[in-house]
């Protein structure tokens, strides 16, 4: 059927390039918006990664919710049986919003798994945010600090943390997993084989949990389920710090990538709180 | 120690039967005939004399229906033998026993109407059960030897049936004949003395196989194994038993034997699972040379009953957390993985860790949650989402810049770490902790900084400053004050 419809799609491709250049030309935006009205009425606008049923967020099967009401109101939670991603620079956010799901998933009575591929999960701060602690398996990465051998070694560290996501994702029935790797330099988490997050995309699909990458960036690309990126809001005051206190952080959330369309560009503002 | 039929639960009491082949004309049934039949039932049975065994019928109600089913079935396949066999079924072995003795056929006893059958049979009986009872384990004195001398005593009294011995007031019949009185008052009301011992020992699981040629290496290891273990673990499902350890014992071409033993921590049975977890060892601990023999010895435990419920979202298996722990081990190094467990001290960053249960009751968190398909939200102490922290687990050294005592610049050697100029800073927050330790507080104080925080021990002395950076990160910031250098502690992120 798609071949079928291929050559009808060319030619009114075709068709309205030569009658551009009779009349004179269309803004770029409006050839864009042509095409992928086009594309849409063909149902050629979705790649086969995306073509799975959108998540329903009222159905909690289908979505691992956060704890963070105004998150799981906008969106209903991370989808199980998809990678995301929570993605920011340091201090965004990031680590406080994955407390907070390991916290819900726990109370669920979840297992969860976070692979802590430069081993810096703080256990105070996942026990003030309400982690049950018996219920996560912490995988701590082997990391050396000297500054000369830290790149070859965060490398290794690297890989080793990928093997250790596959082992828990085929051991399958965790709720939540999670793979941070918030500290790690972008230039080797860039030589990592591209492939390694559609092969874990893979692995995901079916499963009951949620696997989320905490990153500086976003990795998984066209194999993400749902992409948040993190900001924070300074005061306009300047004022982080009530005298001897860290007040907190004001998050904004925003979706840049979603399979399900309609979450696309969500935004969710929350707000953190000192322990 | 007596287990009376009026301290058993109805619906959970155990069940036992007593096959007794009595001697008619000269014709004697052999005993192996009898245990054979008394297997067909149950593995768990123990003779007691040659033409008396007593059965544990727990669990057979499932597959026959009643009690007087099961016996009649015991009847039936006995006659099928060309044996005629009298049965006696109760809720103790004593009762059956002696109902199996004192009537022909088949004698069933309901739970709690134990007294009131054996109440009207004759005290001679006990000197026909006296070699049920083992003298040798139960009672110091030579009770079997005078059993007839207090049947006789007994008689003198005016006694004459077992409910008149089991009626007596026990002080007065334990001041005339001592403890062996007790006791056979005891299997008079129906008592059993001890639990049943059976006659066959526990089913060892062992299999071992000799190798035409050595073998080298893992991979002809694991079909080795899987041929052993195959075999192992049906005659493990067949006896509803799971392994506790197991034992790999590989004969080596130098005459060595290299043996490895592991804990399971839950019984399992899976072939997979057990291969899997017996290479990872052997992995981790290879043998030095060419095996020329492998011997696969399991420790057996009674198996696991698991019950799945349709409300909760299943947990992975202890068969595949086991396997996956090992396999992490493997990957990750022995101490890497597991369950963060809080400690109590005041050291910043301070956590030990311990191996990861493999058994977790499904649905039950320690906050509380919401039932069924509703969104649920953590009931923290105070709701809202906290700050977390991210510890660097050896700290970076940085370079701070000071002026009027407050940090006003911070840099590191890291080539992706920003620093920068110091927007906020708060602190000093001063911590200190264990100097009291002695005189290696000093020396210590050394190394601390390059200590991996909260893993050991040791002295800690420092001024801590929370600061917001121009690059836009929030970093914890600390200063030995020994050694009066600075490092990056953690992120708040």
């Amino acid at each position: 059927m798609l071949v079928a419809e291929r050559p009808s799609l060319t030619s009114s491709v075709s068709a309205d390039r030569s009658s551009s250049s009779a009349r004179p030309a269309r803004p770029a935006r409006a050839d864009r918006a042509a095409l992928l009205a086009t594309l849409a009425a063909k149902r050629l606008d979705r790649t086969l990664t995306t073509a799975l049923p959108p998540v329903d967020p009222s159905d909690a099967l289908a979505v691992g919710a956060t704890a963070v009401p105004a998150f799981d109101a906008s969106l209903g939670g991370f989808p199980r049986g998809q990678l995301s991603e929570i993605v920011g620079a340091r201090s965004s956010g990031r680590t406080s919003l994955l407390m907070q799901m390991l916290a819900a998933a726990t109370a669920r009575g979840e297992l969860a798994a976070v692979v802590d591929a430069l081993d810096r999960f703080d256990p105070a701060s996942a026990l003030a945010a309400g982690v049950d602690l018996d219920r996560v398996l912490w995988i701590r990465g082997q990391v050396m600090s000297h500054p000369a051998a830290a790149r070859d070694t965060n490398q290794k560290a690297l890989e080793q943390a990928v093997k250790a996501l596959s082992l828990v994702l085929q051991a399958g029935n965790f709720g939540l997993v999670a793979f941070d790797v918030g500290e790690a330099p972008a230039d080797a988490l860039r030589r990592l084989p591209f492939t390694t997050w559609l092969r874990v995309q893979r692995m995901v699909e079916g499963q009951q949990a949620v696997c989320v990458l905490i990153g500086a960036g976003p990795m998984a690309r066209s194999a993400a389920g749902l992409t948040v990126n993190l900001t924070i809001a300074r005061p306009a005051d300047g004022r982080l710090f009530d005298g001897r206190l860290f007040t907190g952080l004001k998050v904004e959330a925003r979706v840049i990538r979603a399979r399900a369309h309609r979450h696309e560009d969500v935004s969710v503002r929350f707000e953190t709180k000192s322990t | 120690m007596f287990s009376s039929p009026q301290a058993l639960v109805p619906g959970l009491s155990p069940l036992f039967g007593a096959l007794y082949a009595r001697p008619s004309q000269g014709s004697t049934v052999s005993p192996a005939l009898l245990l054979e039949i008394a297997e067909t039932f149950s593995p768990r049975f123990e003779q007691h004399r040659a033409d008396l065994v007593s059965v544990d019928l727990r669990g057979l109600d499932r597959l026959f229906g009643t009690p007087q089913l099961v016996g009649e079935e015991m009847r039936r396949v006995a006659a099928s033998r060309g044996v005629q066999l009298h049965v006696g079924i109760a809720t103790t072995r004593t009762v059956a026993t002696v109902m199996a003795i004192a009537q022909p056929g088949l004698s069933v006893v309901p739970a709690g109407g134990e007294a009131a059958a054996l109440a009207p049979l004759s005290l001679v009986l006990l000197e026909q059960i006296d070699a049920y009872r083992p003298s040798d384990r139960v009672a110091p004195t030579p009770v079997s030897a005078t059993v007839a001398g207090m049947v006789a005593t007994i008689k003198t009294w005016g006694l004459r049936t077992l409910g008149e011995l089991a009626a007596l007031p026990a002080a007065d019949l334990s001041a005339r004949t001592g403890r062996m009185g007790l006791f056979w008052q005891q299997i008079a009301r129906g008592g059993d003395a001890r639990p049943l011992v059976p006659t066959r020992a526990d089913e060892r699981f062992e299999g071992t196989l000799e190798l035409e040629w050595p073998i080298e290496g893992l991979e002809p290891l694991s079909f080795v194994l899987t041929r052993l273990l195959e075999p192992l673990s049906t005659r493990l499902e067949r006896a509803d038993r799971g392994a506790a350890a197991l034992q790999v014992s590989l004969r080596l071409i130098d005459r060595t034997v290299y043996a490895r033993r592991l804990e399971i921590p839950a019984p399992m049975r899976d072939v997979r699972a057990l291969r899997t977890l017996a290479l990872l060892d052997l992995e981790a601990h290879p043998p030095g040379t060419g095996i020329d023999s492998v011997t696969v010895t399991i420790d057996p435990t009674p198996g696991r009953i698991l019950q799945h419920t349709l409300f909760t979202r299943p947990h992975p298996t202890p068969e595949q957390l086991s396997t996956l722990l090992a396999r992490l081990g493997a990957l990750m190094g022995e101490g890497r993985i597991g369950a963060a467990v809080p400690v109590d001290s005041h050291r910043p960053g301070a956590f030990a860790m311990k191996p990861f249960a493999l058994d977790h009751t499904a649905g039950v968190g320690r906050r509380s949650s919401v039932a069924g398909r509703q969104k649920s939200i953590v009931d923290s102490p105070e709701p809202g989402v906290r700050s977390a922290l991210r510890r660097y687990r050896q700290p970076v050294a940085a370079r701070v810049a000071v002026a009027d005592g407050r940090p006003v610049r911070v840099t590191t050697d890291r080539p992706n770490w920003g620093g920068g100029a110091v927007t906020t800073a708060v602190g000093p927050w001063r911590t200190s902790g264990e100097w009291w330790e002695g005189e290696a507080f000093v020396s210590r104080m050394s190394v601390l900084s390059s200590r991996p925080s909260g893993v050991d021990a040791g002295a800690w002395d420092r001024d801590e400053w929370d600061v917001a950076l121009a690059d836009g990160g929030m970093y914890r910031i600390f200063q030995n004050r020994v050694t009066s250098q600075w490092f990056v502690d953690a992120v708040m992120d």
